[in-house]
């Protein structure tokens, strides 16, 4: 005899990913096992995490996630659990939904309910019939009727998870959630129109992770990895071009109303690295696109210093330090003069800064489990105390991301942060813009928005 | 407490390889439920062949049961895994369930409420076991459900991603039509196995094994020659939106020269044009495209390697060919490492080649491989192709086409990239 999960492959492997690359073990089928309730609990309730799944007819797959040890006979305790669905035919589709609930085990039934009444009851005596209610329907997209017969259970143990509520509410939920934040920057426009796009540039130490958030946000956008711009390690900085990239849309094919400026990194040494003074050139907007960098000498723009300054729609609207995480605690002296003496120049430029840090390595953990703020536990850390304190950047402002340099498939939770980052740097930018707008037309001269 | 197997991934790998390609699926840990034999028959009863494994200081003793546990008489295989190696012999029929009681018939008992198993000095002899008095404390005890490694549950899910990325494939289309057909240039050291990538995408895509470039083992490499490939799927008459170009191999004195890989990249090598390792091509040569346009330069380049050599490359050959990507990124040309012959590392199955990039060898390759060379993690690919095989293979397949893949969308991205006036 041989026991096979009715669950196949490439749905086991899309529930697995669903809860961040968990792994799953068949431990009970009802096929092979006894159909009773008290046979499914006793056996399993000190297996840790669980997915009781059901295959109903009609090739729907309905799925129950318990957090917390299976409860035993004749027992209630409370759960955090998450429901999924399937659909056979629609491969891609799953649907999921996270619900707090309790869980009851009698001798006949194993009833699971939510805080608005029965969502589940399983009676397998009785031709294992099963029973959802309508909040579970509603929210797993399922149009069946009440009181179904599975054709089959399985449980299976769930390892290599968070054994967190916060977390698993997080995966439940990321999908959605991105897809939120995806539509709100995609409906995005520069404050009154003032420019067509707005510009944001990214500065920090080699190997920060610039050239990778660019490709982390292009990849978002798109909805699958893309290496545009070229990165990896190098004893100096790989990117060595001023580089303006823009972003279509995925769905629209439109230009999105942002472009990122990449530049190349920053190093200690005096002639290594972007030159310091490039710096003011390029937030005026006086470098093209494809300015190759050369780190003994600034550019010597065109432009004589007496001529019209650059248009609006050319210069920077935000900039963003980018360090990696890991090694901001441990900046020399000489790259804080450097950022220090860099952010400087974009006060004096009336240009809005925010700090990035890249290679979080928790980054499940970077926002609470309703993504609206950042968690205590990252507010505190080290790292953002310094770059709050050298920059003088407001927590608020000093956003972390995981770049996409060593996956092969997209996160749904890493996309998140890097929309929170874009949306906040397009706000900076927005306020750099309306600061603008504010400045008496003497002042302002040539920034004529064109 | 996690339930987690106290198996090393050596002694995983050594069971599996026994006991003729099978996956361990963790059932029962008994200090997670219980050192009771009654909670270790409910959670292992009917679940097909089982093994249980117990863990004292020095070894590791296990039994298997090829019918599992199914209220009948079954044969059992005991086995002990020690620092000297694995030793086992075979029992039965017995009746499994027989094991956890003390009887003095038993060859071997599992007393787990005693965390003790008992075994028979004639037992202990065959496994080469000490036990004071045939009693051998144990620590743990755990039993697993033994699956095939690569059933049909699995060929059937492997089926369905095989034709998806086909699929995909054959929907690829060159960036905003800029050209008909992208080129990719194979660089890399001689003998890495560049001519026998084209080799398998060719088989692939005809659905039979194809030899028609030559490769094999030479000092001076084989391919001699640029050659420049279009391929056809099994049912069309028109080529496939990519032409794979194949080089000589880059040496530390011979091989391919340096001047000659700029001359290629920018399209002015004639398909079939002779190398010589002295002489890079010249403008004079008859067939030297003077003006080549877009659609002859090479739009992405993969630097192939053997994954079991391009840790002891000379530092004269790692240098040459940092010096050709340093210059390659001056120049804003996409690239790739491709790291070939990856079903031959160590102890490596077919199933483990289905997960690839989560299998430990390969991650450490991957690691060590961005050490030398500084490629992000990844733009660093895996593959086997095809060599001596007569039949093509799913999970190979998939490897190819998937690398083929993500090639062909960078080099698109290469041509999104490009300046507007060119």
């Amino acid at each position: 005899m041989k026991v096979t999960a009715r669950l196949t492959w490439i749905e086991e492997k899309i529930l697995e990913k669903l809860l961040g690359n968990a792994s799953l073990t068949l431990l009970y089928q009802s096929s092979a096992h006894k159909n009773c309730v008290s046979e499914m609990t006793q056996k399993y309730s000190l297996q840790g995490s669980t997915m009781t799944v059901f295959h109903l007819e009609e090739d729907v797959v309905v799925g129950v996630f318990i957090l917390e040890n299976f409860p035993r006979l004749v027992s209630e305790k409370p759960c955090t659990c998450a429901w999924f669905s399937l659909k056979r035919n629609n491969s891609s589709g799953i649907s999921a939904l996270f619900l707090n609930t309790k869980v009851i085990v009698d001798s006949e039934e194993l009833i699971i309910f939510s805080l608005d009444g029965l969502s589940l009851s399983v009676t397998p005596l009785r031709g294992f019939t099963l029973a959802l209610n309508d909040t579970v329907m509603n929210g797993l997209e399922l149009n069946l009727g009440h009181g179904f017969l599975p054709v089959e259970c399985e449980i299976f143990r769930v390892d290599g998870i968070k054994k967190k509520p916060s977390f698993i509410k997080k995966m439940v939920t990321a999908k959605q959630h991105g897809g939120k934040l995806l539509s709100a920057l995609r409906a995005y426009k520069p404050y009154k129109d003032l420019v067509s796009e707005v510009r944001i540039l990214l500065v920090g130490p080699v190997g920060s992770g610039k050239s990778s958030f660019f490709n982390s946000v292009k990849s978002a956008f798109q909805g699958h990895l893309t290496r545009q711009a070229i990165v990896g390690s190098d004893e100096s900085s790989i990117t060595k071009q001023y580089r303006v990239y823009s972003i279509k849309d995925g769905k629209s094919r439109e230009t999105l109303p942002f472009m990122l400026c990449d530049s190349m990194g920053l190093e200690e040494g005096e002639e290594a690295g972007l030159c310091i003074d490039d710096i003011p050139h390029i937030l005026q907007g006086c470098v093209p696109d494809r300015y190759q960098f050369n780190p003994c000498e600034p550019m010597k723009p065109k432009h004589s210093p007496h001529a019209a300054s650059p248009p609006l729609k050319d210069r920077i609207h935000c900039v963003a330090f980018v360090l990696d995480i890991n090694s901001v605690n441990t900046l020399s002296d000489k790259m804080v003069a450097k950022l220090k003496k860099i952010r400087k120049d974009v006060v004096d430029c009336g240009i809005g800064y925010v700090a990035l840090l890249t290679n979080v390595e928790e980054y499940d953990e970077v926002l609470d489990d309703s993504f609206a703020n950042m968690t205590e536990t990252v507010t505190s850390l080290s790292q953002v105390q310094n770059v709050q304190k050298w920059l003088n950047i407001p927590i608020a402002n000093i956003l972390m991301v995981s770049n996409y340099a060593s996956e092969r498939r997209l996160e749904p939770m890493k996309d998140i942060l890097v929309f929170a980052a874009l949306r906040q740097m397009l706000r900076a930018a927005d306020d750099a813009l309306e600061s603008y707008q504010d400045l008496p037309l003497e002042d302002t001269g040539n920034l004529a928005p064109s | 407490m996690a339930m987690r197997t106290r198996l090393t991934w050596q002694q995983d790998k050594c069971l599996q390889n026994y006991f003729g390609g099978k996956r361990f699926c963790l059932l029962y840990k008994a200090s997670v439920q219980k050192f009771s034999h009654q909670n270790l028959l409910c959670t292992c009863e009917n679940q097909g062949p089982t093994m249980i494994v117990v863990y004292s200081e020095k070894c590791v003793i296990g039994m298997y049961l090829k019918e599992g546990f199914q209220g009948k008489d079954v044969s059992i295989t005991i086995f002990a895994l020690q620092e000297t190696g694995f030793s086992l012999c075979a029992k039965g029929p017995y009746s499994p369930y027989l094991l956890f009681h003390k009887r003095k018939t038993n060859d071997f008992s599992i007393l787990l409420d005693k965390k003790a198993v008992i075994v028979s000095s004639a037992i202990c002899k065959m496994l080469q076991l000490t036990a004071r008095n045939n009693v051998i404390p144990i620590q743990e005890c755990e039993a697993f459900r033994c699956e095939e490694l690569l059933d049909e549950r699995k060929t059937r899910g492997i089926a369905v991603l095989h034709s998806n990325l086909l699929q995909a494939l054959r929907d690829y289309k060159p960036y905003g039509d800029l050209v008909q057909q992208t080129r990719v240039l194979l660089l890399g050291p001689i003998g890495a196995g560049k001519s026998s990538f084209v080799n398998s995408v060719k088989s692939v895509f005809k659905g039979s094994i194809t030899h028609q470039i030559l490769v094999g083992c030479d000092e001076d490499g084989i391919s001699d020659k640029y050659r420049t490939y279009s391929i056809k799927a099994k049912d069309d008459s028109d080529p496939l939106p990519f032409i794979l170009c194949d080089s000589l191999g880059l040496g530390e004195n011979a091989g391919l020269h340096t001047d000659d890989v700029w001359h290629i990249l920018k399209g002015h090598t004639p398909d079939r044009y002779q190398f010589d390792s002295m002489k890079p091509i010249t403008s004079n040569h008859p067939n030297y495209t003077h003006d080549p346009l877009l659609k002859d330069r090479i739009h992405c380049v993969v630097f192939v390697f053997d994954i079991n050599s391009f840790e002891i490359h000379s530092s004269e050959l790692v240098a040459k060919i940092k010096k050709i990507r340093r210059d390659l990124i001056k120049h804003g040309i996409l690239h790739l490492a491709l790291l070939t012959h990856v079903d031959s590392l160590d102890l490596i199955t077919k199933e483990d080649m289905t997960d690839i990039y989560n299998y430990s060898p390969v991650k450490s390759k991957l690691e060590a491989f961005h050490g030398v060379f500084g490629f992000a993690l990844s733009d660093i690919l895996v593959v086997s192709n095809y060599v001596s095989e007569w039949q093509l293979d799913p999970v190979k397949d998939m490897l190819i086409l998937s690398a083929l893949k993500e090639i062909l969308y960078t080099a698109n991205e290469f041509l999104e990239d490009l300046p507007l006036n060119k």
